[in-house]
């Protein structure tokens, strides 16, 4: 999984790129660390080219979410392939997290 | 197609890659991200839990009934008896602030698989899924 965070102004776009699994979801979430910090965070993630992601990512995914929430923020998940919406919709992910 | 993996330790993915390597598996990729998400979730729980920490074995095979096209995946180990499909079904409908972190995986197989049944056999724990391809 590649991590590429960019900040413009107030926004922060981000872009997944791989798979999130056993193997390397704590290092997903430490790539994505800078985000559980600051004040009213506006997060956009850009998840085309995320082609997997077990239990272990949507951990990191409501971890975030939760954080984003308390610090009065917004997120939205971009272009979520099929397969990986499913997960999402499945889990009630979808409906607590912002899919677009 | 089955395989004994000993010890299981941080070996999650490999156990993973065995079973998707094997002949039995459908080419459709929408089924094998499915299959895949489900083997994933379930031999985790195995590694991280079974042997509570210590070292144990993992058995993992694959079969698949010609004529029904019927694909079932067995997980075997020796670690202490536990019946994952007990565990009550996460509530989907709460907020993001009373969402649990966690306790998602066992339903994710559920969700995908078409079946999933667990037994105790010989002291050992046997998780079995199947699906259609």
């Amino acid at each position: 999984m590649k991590v590429t965070i960019n900040k413009q102004n107030e926004k922060t776009l981000v872009v997944l790129d791989g798979r999130i699994d056993s193997t390397n979801a704590d290092q997903f979430q430490q790539d994505i660390a800078s985000l559980m910090e600051g004040e009213k965070p506006d997060i956009d993630i850009d998840c085309t080219n995320m082609t997997y992601t077990s239990s272990q990512g949507l951990r990191v995914f409501l971890l975030l979410q939760k954080s984003v929430m308390a610090r009065n923020g917004k997120m939205v998940l971009r272009n979520m392939n099929p397969r990986v919406k499913e997960v999402f919709d499945i889990t009630g992910f979808s409906n607590i997290i912002t899919t677009i | 197609m089955k395989k004994r993996f000993n010890p299981i330790t941080d070996r999650s993915s490999e156990i993973v890659a065995f079973l998707m390597a094997s002949p039995d598996m459908p080419k459709d990729e929408d089924l094998r991200f499915k299959i895949e998400l489900s083997i994933e979730e379930a031999v985790e729980n195995v590694v991280q839990y079974a042997y509570e920490g210590g070292i144990g074995w993992l058995e993992a095979g694959t079969s698949l009934d010609d004529k029904s096209l019927i694909l079932t995946i067995e997980l075997r180990d020796a670690g202490m008896p536990f019946n994952p499909l007990e565990k009550d079904d996460p509530d989907i409908t709460l907020s993001a602030g009373e969402r649990p972190v966690g306790g998602l995986g066992i339903y994710i197989c559920k969700s995908m698989m078409d079946s999933i049944s667990y037994r105790y056999e010989d002291g050992n724990n046997v998780l079995v899924m199947s699906k259609r391809v």
